[in-house]
């Protein structure tokens, strides 16, 4: 499954909320159980050292002179005897602080009254920290003091452990919880992607609703939306089809009489001072005519015009053929040489777009030529792309002309001829509908232009 | 030769009908589909112009009924649609030919000559191009002095191929298949030569025109 990373992840982000907060219960958690456990522990530990006191007390008998003696074996066993790399203390005290046996600079736990007779205290003696007890008992007679003392290595040493099992359980739990929600928000997110492929997988010109079966009801808004949004683009683009339908027909009928009409009215004034005036007529209607048909073809060139944008696999080569055998005529009917130099190559196109845009090329090439000239239409495949160039040897287009053509309208300086402006416009942009560039360079014979297609999209 | 004029718009009908009768055809006009039917009872026509915004019945729907009728009458599509798919639409349907308006009268009436010549050559199997009579199923061209040409078995099939093209550009790669029947080897230097020499047997009756890059077109004298 393909990973997408980044602001826009569902994956990432439900990944990133959830890491902080389980990081933060992982660390909670820890320290939970550490106070849970540390103090069964400490008490654990500090019983087993009220033993050792206890056990010192049980040693206690009363002496000849009365006053109570120790009777230590010189190497005692534990509880009496420090484990290796432990230290371990004792002292006998009476309660006027009179040192009785065992290391007589130990210090007394504060009495704080307990019940069973023991008091705990940390305390650091001799540079090293101790766990110390103090027992006050008057069992063999006279009250006594019996303090013991110990290096809290093994409890620490315990409580430490501890700490790391419950560190690695935690964090093992922690991740499984991970890991589970990630499967889930994998499993959640399948309807999306489900989703994202369905539209994927639609032609672009598709404007039919999406299918709201399946769709988890979080999304089901977004499909609803995404489904208003196309019914309204879908009726945006029909009802301009259908304006761009009615506007062709109502322009071009009656354009179709008088341009007829007046055709007739030549033929039949030939010879008259009638004739002349008829000819300006019949000029300006063809201006007309031809002005109204590049602006719809302009109109049906934007690409939000494309109702069944009939993009297929097309051959240049058998494009340049028709389009030059539509154009001979006009361009014979000039004194032109209209040839071609092509090879086989095929691009994917909308057929009557690239129609037009040939044609516009030659029709402009045609404007611009001389009687003598030549005019050659080439296409091919240039490092792996194709390409459509018109090439002519009539007056070109100076550089700093040549960004400024492409704009609607834009007729060049002293251009006497009866091109609307339009031409170039329709070619940049059905050029762009394509995803290729109109590029705009010197004829290869040193005079006229040469006007190329690039398409961008591998031959 | 007489022509149905089916236009509803009476400024495009009436110069269609003027022009046309100019050019030495008689025009019947009719302003719908509806009255086509009993026009085409009671009289013979060479060429129906249809278009296809009619009111009522429309252009597509009267190609429809009348190739489903069997009439194999030539019918030209004139519009002011100018899809492609309108175009494929009408050519399936049986029309034979689509001109998109506006159109200029001696591009009407020369699609009109070619379909009525086409419907002419299909039934007496002869092509007239210019001066020149190609006699299909006699295998053989005649000049505009009636002589017949001597044509070798290439050059008389490279001038067929041209001729059912004619007035369009034929490739080299089209007539070099054309000819290739009887020779496997055949190099586009070869078609130059023989176009060349069929040129010079053609004489004045008819031109073979070289489109640079391209093919040839067979022309009007």
């Amino acid at each position: 499954m393909a990973e997408r990373r980044g602001p826009t992840s569902i994956h990432g982000r439900l990944l990133s909320y959830l890491l902080a907060p389980v990081a933060l219960l992982l660390v909670a958690g820890v320290a939970v159980d550490h106070h849970v456990i540390v103090n069964p522990i400490h008490n654990a530990f500090d019983h087993s050292l009220s033993r050792a006191a206890l056990a010192i007390v049980a040693r206690i008998h009363p002496g000849p002179d009365g006053q109570p003696q120790v009777g230590l074996p010189e190497h005692p066993s534990p509880p009496l005897r420090a484990m290796a790399g432990e230290h371990f203390f004792y002292r006998v005290s009476l309660p006027d602080g009179t040192t009785l046996a065992g290391t007589p600079e130990l210090p007394l736990a504060p009495d704080d009254q307990s019940a069973d007779g023991f008091n705990f205290v940390n305390i650091n003696f001799r540079g090293e920290a101790f766990r110390l007890a103090s027992y006050r008992t008057s069992e063999t007679g006279d009250p006594l003091v019996v303090t013991v003392a110990e290096t809290p290595l093994r409890r620490d040493r315990a409580v430490h452990r501890l700490d790391v099992a419950f560190l690695i359980n935690d964090t093992v739990q922690m991740t499984a919880v991970l890991l589970i929600a990630l499967v889930g928000i994998r499993i959640a997110v399948r309807p999306l992607q489900r989703l994202s492929r369905q539209i994927i997988g639609r032609p672009p010109e598709a404007l039919t609703p999406l299918s709201t079966e399946q769709v988890p009801t979080e999304v089901l808004p977004v499909v609803e939306s995404l489904n208003t949004l196309l019914d309204r683009v879908r009726d945006s683009v029909l009802s301009q089809q259908h304006f761009l339908a009615n506007a062709a027909h109502q322009l071009r009928t009656p354009l179709t009489g008088l341009k007829a009409q007046l055709e007739v009215l030549g033929r039949d004034t030939a010879g008259t001072p009638l004739q002349e005036r008829i000819a300006l007529l019949h000029g300006g209607v063809d201006r007309l005519a031809h002005t109204a048909n590049q602006l719809l073809t302009l109109a049906r060139a934007e690409p939000s015009a494309h109702r069944d944008s009939h993009f297929t696999p097309l051959d240049l080569q058998h494009l340049v053929g028709e389009v030059i055998d539509s154009s001979l005529d006009r361009a014979l009917a000039h004194g032109i040489d209209l040839g071609a130099d092509s090879r086989p190559v095929q691009v994917n196109g909308v057929y009557w777009l690239l129609h037009e845009l040939l044609n516009n090329l030659i029709d402009n090439a045609i404007r611009h030529t001389p009687a003598g000239g030549n005019i050659t239409i080439r296409c091919g495949a240039e490092d792996g792309h194709a390409f459509l160039e018109v090439d002519d040897s009539g007056s070109g287009i100076p550089p700093s002309e040549r960004e400024r053509v492409r704009e609607r309208f834009y007729r060049g300086g002293g251009n006497a001829n009866d091109g609307c402006g339009l031409g170039l416009a329709i070619v940049d942009e059905v050029a762009r509908v394509h995803r290729a560039q109109l590029s705009i360079h010197d004829g290869s014979t040193g005079r006229g232009a040469r006007m190329r297609i690039d398409f961008s999209d591998p031959a | 030769m007489r022509i149905l004029l089916v236009e509803d718009d009476s400024l495009v009908s009436d110069a269609i009908t003027r022009g046309l009768v100019g050019t030495g055809y008689v025009v019947d006009p009719v302003p719908d589909a509806e009255s086509v039917a009993a026009r085409l009872a009671d009289t013979h026509y060479d060429l129906a112009i249809v278009d296809l915004g009619l009111p009522g019945e429309d252009g597509l729907s009267l190609v429809r009924k009348l190739r489903r009728s069997g009439s194999s009458l030539p019918l030209l599509i004139v519009t002011a649609r100018d899809g492609l798919d309108d175009r494929i639409n009408a050519l399936d349907l049986g029309a034979d030919d689509y001109l998109v308006k506006p159109f200029a009268l001696p591009e009407l009436a020369a699609r009109c000559r070619a379909l009525i010549r086409r419907a002419t050559a299909a039934a007496a199997n002869e092509i007239v191009i210019g001066g020149l009579r190609i006699d299909l199923s006699g295998r053989r061209a005649l000049n505009a002095a009636g002589e017949v040409l001597e044509l070798t078995r290439r050059e008389w099939s490279i001038l067929e191929c041209l001729a059912h093209h004619s007035g369009r550009v034929v490739s080299k790669e089209r007539l070099t298949q054309a000819i290739t029947g009887w020779s496997e080897d055949i190099s586009g230097n070869a078609i130059e030569v023989h176009v060349s020499r069929l040129r010079s047997k053609l004489g004045g009756s008819a031109t073979v025109r070289g489109i640079r890059g391209l093919g040839y077109r067979l022309e009007d004298g």
